[in-house]
């Protein structure tokens, strides 16, 4: 028996023509549909004319298309990027996503738990062998044979490995598992590693952000439900639709960068004024992101919209990119000052050595002429 | 090996290094100068010394570029005099009253300052990266400076143009993506910091003292610079 459609299901829980067409429209626009005919796309994204309707498009998949399995799995995280996609504004995606979509395992979410978790599991991969989509939250540590992050006896990476061999494709979600993120900083005690270190032969998608934008999740995953594929994504593997531009670019204060109207503090004038936050270590020119276009809570506003400047929380490497409230500018660390005391002797010594060595010869020259006079 | 790792290794391990390259190699041409030793003096002085030091500074900071055409200097080569005054000008506005280049002191020395307006720092360095363009073409025709311009002089305006040009193509955010010029400028702020030790660039520190042994010579003798 072929699965019943997303539209089906949606009728038996009764979602009305209308409901399903508003939902059409905010997947449409979550996937970014509207950018689409000035992109290069690859994929179904390129059949497309210049003049197509975007809801309709989603809204045919929709009702031809059988639900999308996700098996999301957790390593070494903080459940972050769970809690924000679960607190989105935006119901109907999350619904779309959490319902429709299916997440057949989630740690965090599952009301079982143990043998029976695992159980659901397992039965899931081989129900959905080649077909569902591994969300992955969390750096993997595969040091000392994998011993800092065990779940059920097993390692993360080989937890990882086996969820990855059946997978369609591989959706690593917030900077732990798009970069290693905090697990990953320095000394990195857990040898942390990002799924993309790992996993080599499957379609990856990275969406950092420390939490990733639940958005952008959404509608990556919105993406593959309609077009069977992923989007285009860039050099690092994250959807160019969400991440191709800086948050300094879509920056609502960046008319005040470009003024050279800075904030010096996080309390004076300027801070009040709502100028731009450079001087305080804003890192929204290196960052790529949605927060400054898409932002936060329903569109509410995003960390620079409420005073506090960009960490970078989206960039590998974020924790051991300089002090957050260090200017961008600044060089990442500040020379130890015994080390420049030492390169400053150095100098003096080598030189003065070398000023001895020509004195002396010197001296040997005017000694040798006079004896010949 | 992406960009950010880049940029990560060149603002930090390869700047570290290269900064200390710089103290370390400033120190050294210090000392060398100071050992090679004065001749003592037996020439019984007409005037002040310390007087005439400070008065050739002063005259060279306050009056001079006021009236530049008083000067022999200029009458003779007022391109050089004019696009050379412009650089530095715009080479001191930019490096210290630049928002960007005062963080970079500022996290080195741990005291910031008033910086000027982006807007006039931006105009400063096109009109710096012109005079740049101008001192080259001047080196590259005129007879004199073509003989005694060696693969030196000509790697020192490179060194100096390229961390001004990729900075200016940053600010306005040109061509390619932030990290990559921001990349671009630090490797090349990085070999200039190498370099300006090993180079004459070397003259924004040998520069004071001879003005002060000048200085010195003409307060001595009791006569007017």
């Amino acid at each position: 028996m072929p699965e019943k459609s997303i539209l089906d299901e949606l009728k038996e829980k009764g979602v009305s023509r209308r409901d399903f067409m508003k939902l059409c429209g905010a997947v449409a626009g979550a996937v970014g549909l509207t950018y689409m005919p000035a992109l290069p796309t690859k994929g179904a994204a390129a059949k497309l004319g210049r003049s197509f309707k975007p809801a309709a498009i989603v809204a045919k998949a929709l009702s031809t298309k059988s639900r999308l399995p996700v098996i999301w799995l957790e390593f070494q995280d903080c459940a972050g990027c769970t809690e924000a996609l679960t607190r989105s504004q935006s119901p109907t995606l999350v619904d779309l996503v959490l319902n429709q979509i299916t997440v057949e395992y989630h740690e965090t979410l599952s009301a079982a738990a143990g043998f029976q978790a695992e159980g659901a599991k397992t039965a899931a991969m081989q129900k959905y062998a080649g077909k569902y989509i591994l969300v992955i939250e969390g750096s993997i540590s595969p040091k000392d044979g994998g011993v800092y992050c065990t779940i059920g006896g097993k390692s993360s990476l080989d937890l990882l490995k086996e969820a990855a061999a059946g997978a369609a494709a591989i959706v690593a979600t917030g900077n732990c598992a798009s970069y290693g993120g905090l697990p990953r900083a320095n000394p990195n005690p857990t040898g942390a590693v990002s799924v993309m270190d790992v996993i080599k032969d499957k379609p990856i998608v990275n969406i950092p952000g420390c939490p990733a934008i639940p958005e952008v999740f959404t509608g990556t995953l919105a993406h593959f439900l309609v077009f069977g594929a992923l989007p285009e994504l860039d050099s690092q593997h994250r959807p160019l639709a969400f991440y191709g531009k800086t948050v300094h670019d879509r920056c609502l204060r960046r008319p005040f960068y470009e003024a050279g109207k800075f904030a010096g503090s996080f309390d004076d004038e300027g801070a009040r004024e709502g100028w731009c936050l450079y001087k305080l270590g804003c890192k929204g020119p290196t960052t790529y992101n949605a927060c400054a276009s898409l932002k936060w809570s329903g569109g509410l506003s995003f960390p620079i919209q409420s005073g506090h400047p960009c960490l970078g929380c989206s960039e590998p490497g974020f924790w051991d990119g300089g002090g957050f409230y260090q200017g961008q500018s600044a060089p990442l660390d500040r020379p130890d000052l015994v080390l420049a005391g030492g390169a400053l002797a150095a100098g003096a010594v080598i030189g003065a050595g070398v000023a001895a060595s020509n004195h002396a010869q010197k001296k040997s020259a005017e000694h040798d002429e006079k004896k010949e006079k | 090996m992406n960009w950010t790792a880049i940029l990560a290794f060149v603002r930090g391990p390869l700047f570290q290094v290269a900064l200390l390259f710089f103290i370390a190699g400033m120190a050294y041409r210090l000392v060398r100068i100071i050992f090679l030793g004065w001749q003592v003096d037996k020439v019984p002085a007409r005037g002040s010394k310390v007087g005439g030091a400070a008065k050739s500074f002063l005259k060279g900071i306050l009056i001079w570029p006021f009236i530049p055409w008083v000067k022999n200097t200029f009458k003779r080569n007022p391109v050089v005099y004019l696009a050379g005054g412009l650089f530095h000008l715009g080479l001191l506005v930019i490096l210290v009253f630049g928002t960007a280049h005062m963080l970079v002191w500022k996290s080195l020395l741990g005291i910031g300052w008033a910086t000027l307006p982006l807007p006039i720092v931006d105009w400063m360095a096109a009109v710096t990266i012109m005079a740049m363009i101008i001192l080259f073409i001047n080196r590259l025709v005129n007879p004199v400076l073509k003989l005694i311009s060696g693969p030196a002089e000509w790697l020192n305006l490179l060194f100096v143009f390229l961390p001004m040009v990729t900075g200016y193509i940053m600010t306005h955010h040109l061509w390619f993506p932030y990290e990559v010029l921001y990349s671009l400028h630090m490797i090349s702020v990085d070999f200039l910091l190498i370099w300006i030790p090993l180079s004459r660039i070397s003259h924004f520190m040998f520069y004071f003292f001879s003005k002060a042994i000048h200085g010195a010579d003409f307060g001595k003798r009791a006569v007017e610079p």
